[in-house]
């Protein structure tokens, strides 16, 4: 277990969550986009997080993952493993679309409406958004913080040497 | 894994830094907490290092006090003390608490108060320990400071 390991964890929630701000600021600014290269209005993206995989030669790792595949996250959604969890920090396994339907406004004389007169609008509600960005601010402090408290226990294990 | 028998430094030493230790695996473990307070299904992970500390001294029987006798391996001892245990801390997960609907159960206030904590109770060992070897200069240069 190396010494700035806490930092590592800390620095991958940082990039983690400013990860989910960039996602959620691009649903706010594409919030009345309605046409993509995909074609159709924009969707709504949410980024998928999950526990770091554990490094396969690491000695002090407890319950080593066992699944081949690098992107599968483990223990997903299973409240009843007890497995220790390896201390490897999180990360994005992707960016997905939100699969609810578009928002269907009746604007006749849009020339983006249908053959009935509705416009498709994106599935982007700024109040959820607005929401998920402050829950993800605040996740960010929170890393921010725990590497302060990190440099405070270096500086005190430092000071044992002027002793 | 700490050998107490074995002691250069005298024992204070010793723990004190079997402590510092713990409290950094034990911030890595809360490091982790945080990082994954967005994860789904994550389960918050602890570790009791200090608990193990303290079974690895052992519970030395009290010398005023009379064990009491025993003559079957099923009756229980009384006022003998327990063996000191080998020290070696386990992360443990929490799988007893829900915070959130999508499985996690991270509380962020309490990992932040943990985090808080520890890094005081890090602080104080990292004090006692300057303290400790303050002594031994002492000691050895003759030089009261």
């Amino acid at each position: 277990m190396g010494y700035y390991d806490s930092v590592e964890i800390s620095a991958s929630g940082l990039s983690a969550e400013r990860l989910a701000m960039d996602v959620i600021a691009n649903n706010i600014a594409n919030a009345n986009t309605t046409r993509t290269p995909q074609g159709g209005a924009f969707k709504r993206q949410l980024v998928i997080f999950a526990q770091k995989p554990a490094a396969p030669d690491g000695s002090d790792q407890v319950g080593s993952q066992a699944s081949d595949d690098p992107f599968a996250p483990p223990n997903p959604f299973d409240p009843s493993s007890s497995e220790p969890a390896n201390v490897e920090g999180v990360q994005a396994l992707g960016i997905q679309d939100d699969p609810t339907p578009d928002r269907l406004v009746f604007e006749p004389n849009n020339p983006e409406a249908d053959a009935r007169g509705y416009v498709h609008y994106p599935n982007v509600e700024i109040v959820k958004e607005m929401v998920d960005l402050m829950a993800a601010s605040r996740a960010y402090q929170a890393n921010v913080a725990a590497i302060t408290a990190s440099q405070n226990m270096g500086n005190n294990d430092l000071s044992i040497l002027k002793s | 894994m700490a050998d107490f028998s074995v002691l250069p430094l005298g024992q204070t030493v010793t723990l004190l830094g079997e402590a510092a230790k713990g409290a950094k695996q034990e911030h890595d473990q809360i490091a982790n907490n945080i990082a994954n307070v967005n994860t789904p299904g994550f389960r918050t992970s602890y570790l009791d290092f200090r608990s193990a500390l303290q079974d690895s001294l052992g519970d030395p029987p009290d010398p005023d006090a009379l064990a009491m006798a025993t003559d079957d391996d099923r009756q229980f001892p009384v006022g003998d003390g327990s063996a000191p245990v080998p020290y070696d801390p386990q992360p443990q997960v929490d799988t007893t608490t829900q915070m959130r609907v999508d499985g996690s159960n991270v509380d962020i206030d309490q990992q932040m108060a943990q985090l808080s904590s520890n890094t005081g109770y890090q602080e104080t060992v990292s004090q006692l320990l300057q303290e400790q070897y303050k002594f031994i200069r002492e000691a050895s240069t003759e030089q009261p400071n």
